[in-house]
């Protein structure tokens, strides 16, 4: 798959992992798991790079005697996600047109 | 390996990348043998979970952008005294031109491996555009009345179809190969950065 393509999908397959609540790098990686597998240096540059662009923060909050990092998403990353499905609404019917010759009349 | 072990072996391995990137890196996958331990893996079992220091290090190699780590083997560890100011500023004719020359290799490797490819291409398209041209030319001798040139024209035209077709695939093959090798290369040469600052 074309790798800005691919950079761009995982970007918004993480912010949907943290849409519903705060979650943790193994959470995340964990509920994504059946959908998509993703090391966990992968993780932490999307994390990263998302942070950098505003689109989720960091919290770090005391669990069981130690440090955990939690990721919120921002009203920027609510709007990525939205903005995905928006386009993909137009893929999808494209996906549409060109797979329409493959299944025969 | 516990998991102070498995951080102090990464530390070890890496000591060439950035000392923040490489601790907040660190403590990223401490995180993340904790939150398996705390699920119920031994702590040895999470570490493997994770894939093991060699495979994490490689990971984390990837993903560092060559300039952060170029900029970290050329960041002097200790404050430049004026002797040292004084040296690199009479060497820069000197090291300058060995810094361009070093990139213009690396450039250079990259524009051979790149136009091997572009050539490989160039004779599939050259050949594609002879088969269709062939059967053409081959048509129109037929019927102006040269038979035997047609066919034989018509011949060479349905050969270079065929021989297109196969060098199709030979050259997927070879572009596969190829965008491996340039991403080998890459690993290479921040290898090269970090193994230094081992020794």
């Amino acid at each position: 798959m074309d790798i800005q393509l691919k950079r761009g999908l995982l970007d918004v397959c993480v912010l949907a992992a943290i849409k519903k609540e705060d979650s943790y790098g193994y959470k995340i990686i964990k509920d994504m798991s059946p959908y998509i597998k993703m090391s966990e240096s992968t993780l932490y540059t999307i994390l990263k790079r998302l942070e950098i662009a505003g689109l989720l923060t960091v919290r770090a909050t005391l669990h069981e005697g130690r440090v955990r990092k939690y990721y919120h998403i921002t009203r920027a990353g609510l709007g990525r996600i939205q903005d995905f499905k928006e386009e993909w609404r137009e893929v999808m019917s494209i996906y549409k047109f060109v797979t329409r010759e493959d299944s025969g009349k | 390996m516990t998991k102070q072990e498995f951080k102090e072996e990464l530390r070890k391995r890496l000591s060439g990348l950035p000392k923040r990137e490489l601790e907040e890196r660190l403590s990223f996958y401490s995180d993340m043998i904790d939150d398996r331990i705390e699920e119920g893996l031994s702590e040895d079992d999470a570490i493997k979970d994770l894939g093991g220091t060699d495979k994490v290090a490689a990971e984390i190699i990837r993903d560092i952008p060559l300039s952060k780590i170029a900029a970290e083997r050329i960041k002097p560890k200790n404050k430049l005294g004026a002797l040292e100011i004084t040296l690199i500023a009479l060497g820069s004719p000197l090291w300058i031109t060995l810094a361009a020359a070093a990139l213009v290799i690396v450039i250079s490797i990259y524009a051979v491996i790149w136009s091997v490819l572009a050539s490989l291409w160039a004779v599939f398209a050259s050949l594609a555009a002879c088969g269709p041209a062939g059967l053409i030319a081959g048509l129109i001798f037929i019927f102006s009345g040269n038979a035997l040139s047609g066919v034989f024209t018509l011949g060479a035209g349905i050969l270079c179809a065929g021989l297109a077709i196969l060098f199709f695939f030979l050259c997927i093959l070879a572009t596969k190969g190829i965008i491996w090798l340039s991403r080998e290369i890459m690993v290479g040469i921040k290898n090269l950065f970090i193994k230094k600052e081992n020794a």
